[in-house]
């Protein structure tokens, strides 16, 4: 999966018809084959711009950032990139006109060691659903599986759980990597940013931990595409995917085989509230 | 003052280590979930004094914690009763094992703040009651630049021990201050032979030479001190910082960051004040309370980030507010590379 060369051919294209002010993309770090996102905002640093199963991270996240707010924008994005897109276009985010988006037919990506990454292996859209431009053949049936860390994790006593849970909020630093790497985690203020944060203290105590991660993935539940971009930022590397994908579960088995951002205009299951839900999950 | 030097091998360096252990209310780093992190242990097994660089989270949290409890209050009627809070349980005598030197040297720029307008006595009571143990590194990590720094490998004045892995196969363990001596006579020895300064000092340089030839990143901080402190106006600064998220983690994880904010945890009438981490890449640093923020825009925050390090501190206190351990780099969710940063805006 290389689409460095019909990326950068797009790009150049739409900066010399003026159609965008910016392209987020991915360049090389420079100091390993590792890759990161990159803003472009001028033609001249188009040959910048790479594409391969080392394009990890979820660029959607960039439309809130200050380079591309009412800016035109030109974005990559592969499977789980474009359901969290259709979600920001669902929740008026941003503005489907604005943009141009590449979608990608995606394989999978991998991680710093060249395995690909578990969701990829999980991946139930891998193809873009929202696009201008496609790359690559959409043609991948899957189905759903049911994570295996959530298979160990169900099968596990209360109080096993509780002990595994208590060691990641102990080692959670609350540097809030994590939200401010979801793309879905756009609020201004947000309820778990310490200096905002009226629901708790702004402490980095357990309990703070505790109550940051639980709010915080709960405001994801049904809307997290399981990108592991939070995962993947944070400096404690705890296991962020379990929230995320334990709620993913309840809800793909509770609410109509609900799975985030597939279809355009689909809103998150938690707006979805009708007197016939299903309540015998909770709790 | 006379200076202790051992020498022993391997085996002898793991036998000194749980003589520490058994003796010492001892800190060292300990892996969980891929990660290692600074605790208490009991035994040699919890832990790995020679955890992976890229892999291990600063001590600072030992002598400034993510979160410190300053005082409780409870209010009445007539008034509010504040009241010192519990026991700093990070003030007791103890010892802190396999600190790499980046992070041992950190404390010795962080000693200058924390001595200046205000003397922090908690920090002063907790490095004043630690023994810091470091390890001199084999060879750098992908963002390692400590060696290009201030770094001066024989004034390393706030480490207590020094240990070298040397080429020769050997270990050779140094006092590096009268806290050092006395500890290293405090028993935790007794298996190993005694040397001359003279005797350890060729090997020391030798390994000294390899591992600063380890190096990918090298630079010449006085030219970048220079530079970035005329440069304060470059668009650069805005090219650098585009794919920042404005979180917190390069400053939660530096070891020479500093800055706090305060928040209370309140129940009813009674509450707790915590000094807690914050960091200047955040937008609501420097946001007023009547809502104006003088660094609404990333590069804003990102240049006040370079400047501090390396202009600020270094012309207030003579060093720089960085000792390139690369700890922010390895953990950006994007990987922002402070030396990448500082090198492009002053070219
Ligand atoms: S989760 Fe799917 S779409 Fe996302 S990177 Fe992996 S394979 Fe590609
Ligand atoms: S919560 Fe994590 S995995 Fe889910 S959408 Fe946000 S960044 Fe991606
Ligand atoms: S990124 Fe990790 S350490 Fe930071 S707040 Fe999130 S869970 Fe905690
Ligand atoms: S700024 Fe980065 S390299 Fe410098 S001391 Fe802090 S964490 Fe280490
Ligand atoms: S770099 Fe920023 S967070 Fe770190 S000490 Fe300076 S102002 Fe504080
Ligand atoms: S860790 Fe990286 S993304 Fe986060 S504030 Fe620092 S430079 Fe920006």
């Amino acid at each position: 999966m290389d689409y460095t060369k019909q990326i950068q051919e797009i790009a150049t294209r739409l900066f010399a018809e003026d159609k965008i002010d910016v392209f987020v993309g991915y360049r090389l770090t420079g100091f390993d084959d590792n890759q990161v996102p990159a803003l472009i905002r001028e033609s001249k640093d188009v040959p910048l711009l790479v594409f391969n199963q080392k394009s990890v991270f979820n660029l959607s996240n960039y439309l809130k950032n200050d380079h591309t707010r009412n800016k035109r924008v030109g974005l990559v994005v592969k499977g789980c990139d474009s359901r969290s897109l259709n979600l920001l276009l669902t929740e008026s985010q941003v503005k489907r006109e604005k943009l141009y988006v590449v979608g990608i037919a995606c394989e999978g990506v991998v991680d710093d060691a060249g395995q690909k990454m578990q969701n990829c292996l999980e991946c139930m859209v891998p193809a873009a659903v929202v696009y201008d431009e496609l790359l690559g053949e959409a043609n991948m049936e899957r189905r759903f599986i049911i994570n295996a860390d959530i298979q160990d994790m169900a099968a596990k006593e209360l109080v096993q759980r509780r002990e595994y849970f208590e060691e990641v909020f102990e080692n959670c630093i609350r540097c809030n990597a994590c939200r401010h790497s979801c793309p879905l985690c756009y609020c201004a203020k947000c309820c778990i940013d310490q200096e905002t944060a009226t629901l708790y203290n702004g402490a980095n105590t357990t309990s703070s931990a505790f109550h940051a991660l639980m709010t915080w993935s709960l405001h994801l539940a049904g809307r997290c595409v399981d990108c592991r971009n939070c995962e993947k930022a944070c400096p404690s590397h705890l296991p962020l995917h379990l929230f995320h994908k334990w709620n993913e579960r309840v809800i793909y088995e509770n609410f109509q085989e609900h799975l985030a951002g597939v279809h355009e205009g689909d809103r998150g299951a938690f707006y979805k509230y009708s007197m016939q839900d299903p309540d015998d999950f909770i709790m | 003052m006379s200076v202790e030097t051992i020498v022993t091998d391997k085996a002898g360096l793991q036998k000194f280590y749980e003589a520490i252990i058994a003796k010492n209310e001892t800190y060292a780093p300990v892996e969980k979930f891929g990660k290692y992190d600074f605790k208490l242990v009991k035994n040699l097994s919890e832990c790995d004094p020679e955890s992976p660089i890229a892999k291990t989270m600063s001590a600072k949290p030992l002598f400034f914690p993510r979160s410190a409890k300053i005082m409780k209050y409870v209010a009445t009627s007539a008034g509010t009763d504040v009241s010192e809070t519990d026991e700093d349980p990070l003030a007791g005598k103890r010892v802190i094992v396999g600190m790499k030197h980046c992070d041992a040297r950190a404390l010795q720029v962080l000693d200058k703040v924390y001595n200046w307008d205000f003397i922090d006595t908690d920090y002063q009571k907790r490095r004043l009651n630690t023994v810091v143990i470091s390890t001199r590194c084999d060879k750098a990590e992908t963002h390692c630049f400590c060696t290009s720094l201030d770094y001066d490998v024989e004034n390393l004045d706030a480490m207590d021990v020094l240990i070298v892995n040397g080429n020769d196969g050997k270990v050779y363990i140094k006092s590096k201050s009268e806290k050092g001596i006395e500890f290293l006579n405090s028993g935790v020895t007794s298996h190993t032979s005694r040397v001359t300064e003279e005797a350890a000092g060729e090997e020391l340089k030798k390994q000294y030479t390899a591992f600063s030839a380890s190096f990918r990143l090298k630079m010449d901080y006085k030219s970048i001190n220079e530079k970035l402190s005329k440069i304060f106006d470059t668009p650069e600064f805005e090219n650098v910082s585009s794919n920042c998220v404005s979180c917190n983690t390069c400053a939660f994880v530096c070891p020479t960051c500093h800055c706090f904010k305060i928040s209370d945890e309140k129940v009813k009438d009674t509450g707790v004040r915590y000094k807690s981490y914050d960091s200047c890449n955040n937008g609501y640093f420097t946001l007023m309370a009547g809502g104006h923020n003088p660094r609404p825009a990333k590069y804003r925050r990102w240049r006040q980030r370079a400047m501090h390090k390396f202009v600020y501190y270094k012309e207030r206190f003579g060093e720089n507010l960085c000792v390139g351990c690369g700890k922010c780099t390895t953990s950006c969710p994007v990987n922002i590379s402070i030396f990448e940063v500082i090198n492009q805006v002053s070219k």
